[in-house]
């Protein structure tokens, strides 16, 4: 419960600073649309080409927008040294990954809200049933790419290029997750359930439950590396 | 709280910048941490702190080593440092009820407001701290500490920033903190100020403890040591 108090504290206080900073969520944001627009422009294929390519696209577009998100996660602590006074405060150290993890998941879950949307008028596609369940797979998903991020941008926080070296890190590791989600949400679209990609979502979820248990344990070691 | 240290060392590659470190304090000393520019206060600040483990050499508090150091140790233990360790789109007030919170002391309205009358700053409290001056932050991290009650507090340069009523308040705050039986290291420049106020002075150069006494009067030892390190003195 103490570990659940001090994440929820550390998560209002990262709220609190981008309702005021709006930074990261504005970067996001138009960067997600922007590269929806880019696609569209880019091609122009028939319907039921979109409709197969779509999960592939969409992905794209979350990881490339969760990764700048993932390179500001840390941000407020680099100013003033923050982190110092965070690691040297007696706080759980699993709690500042869990609030990390949840503040990326909002921000990522945001942007999605508006960009799958936007990629059904875009590439003007009719199956608007099937919403709900890409949602659901692609909130399994977030939360990989999060839980997974969090922890990668934690160790990257004091590399010198760690912009450019985030991603790096984190692309190769996430193949599990991007796989199933892609393969779950190809399968959502071509018959309008999950049928066949049962397997590979109960692979998500497992990444998801592993991942998350991992990060609560191994966040103290990997903040003082 | 005790604190033992033990052959403390810490390298950065091929350069030591801490070398064979024993120490000892008990409770109440006020320590004055002298020496010039790239002795190495900082860095034994930061690995009293827990923030930099030391590349060999053992901290103790209590019996405790630091860094097998539980939370509970680690919430025995504060650094001040001015200006930093501040959210600045947090305001005055939050910032103080931010950190009250994560230390789980009472972050009530009515204790906020007093820690902010004590250091003047109650009429900036919705202010958001990145538009204070650099000597309004340090005041704000006086409160902050001044409320945390850390058994070791540790402070790095806090001179710099601040005004005189600044430097009142804050040794004011110091004296008051040492008579409740806490521990401080300060380290200074402002060398006439710390030795006013200290019990007990250390003198690092080039990574080595030179001088470890208490304090006397007159302190003949300690003039001979620092006149060895600063020829042209400093006040």
């Amino acid at each position: 419960m103490k570990l659940l108090n001090q994440a929820g504290l550390l998560l209002w206080k990262d709220l609190l600073l981008e309702i005021r900073r709006r930074d990261s969520l504005l970067t996001m944001f138009f960067f997600g649309v922007l590269l929806l627009f880019v696609f569209h422009f880019s091609f122009d294929p028939s319907p039921e080409k979109v409709a197969e390519m779509a999960p592939a696209l969409l992905w794209l577009a979350f990881l490339f927008t969760g990764t700048l998100g993932l390179a500001q996660l840390f941000q407020a602590e680099r100013e003033n040294h923050c982190l110092d006074a965070l690691l040297l405060a007696p706080l759980d150290r699993g709690s500042l990954f869990l609030a990390k993890t949840c503040f990326n998941l909002i921000l990522m879950v945001l942007v999605e809200l508006v960009v799958i949307p936007l990629f059904w008028i875009l590439f003007n596609l009719h199956s608007w049933n099937l919403l709900p369940r890409l949602f659901l797979v692609t909130l399994l998903g977030t939360v990989g790419f999060c839980v997974l991020g969090t922890i990668m941008s934690a160790i990257t926080l004091r590399a010198r290029a760690r912009e450019l070296l985030l991603p790096l890190v984190l692309f190769p590791l996430m193949i599990p997750v991007i796989l199933a989600t892609i393969r779950c949400m190809e399968n959502v679209v071509r018959v309008g359930e999950f049928g066949d990609a049962l397997p590979w979502l109960r692979l998500l979820l497992s990444f998801d439950v592993i991942f998350l248990t991992l990060g609560v344990l191994i966040f103290d070691w990997v903040v003082d590396v | 709280m005790r604190l033992t240290v033990n052959k403390l060392a810490k390298a950065y590659g091929v350069l030591w910048a801490l070398r064979d470190l024993d120490l000892e304090l008990s409770p109440g000393e006020f320590v004055a941490l002298l020496g010039p520019n790239g002795a190495g206060k900082t860095t034994l600040l930061r690995m009293l702190a827990g923030l930099s483990t030391p590349t060999t050499g053992r901290i103790e508090f209590d019996g405790v080593r630091l860094s097998l150091g539980k939370p509970e140790t680690r919430a025995q233990i504060g650094l001040l440092a001015p200006a930093d360790h501040l959210y600045e789109n947090l305001t005055v007030r939050e910032n103080l009820r931010f950190f009250t919170s994560l230390y789980n002391r009472d972050s009530g309205n009515g204790v906020l407001d007093a820690a902010m009358e004590e250091v003047n700053l109650a009429h900036r409290a919705g202010e958001y701290v990145a538009n204070l001056s650099s000597g309004m932050k340090c005041r704000l991290s006086i409160a902050k500490w001044r409320m945390l009650q850390p058994g070791l507090l540790l402070l790095d340069e806090p001179y710099g920033v601040l005004d005189g009523q600044g430097v009142n308040l804050l040794e004011k705050f110091l004296q008051e903190h040492c008579a409740k039986g806490h521990i401080v290291i300060m380290a200074s420049h402002h060398v006439s100020r710390a030795l006013r106020l200290c019990t007990r002075a250390l003198i690092l150069h080039q990574g080595r403890l030179t001088f470890n006494e208490a304090k006397q009067s007159p302190w003949r030892s300690f003039d001979k040591a620092f006149g060895d390190f600063l020829p042209h003195g400093e006040s």
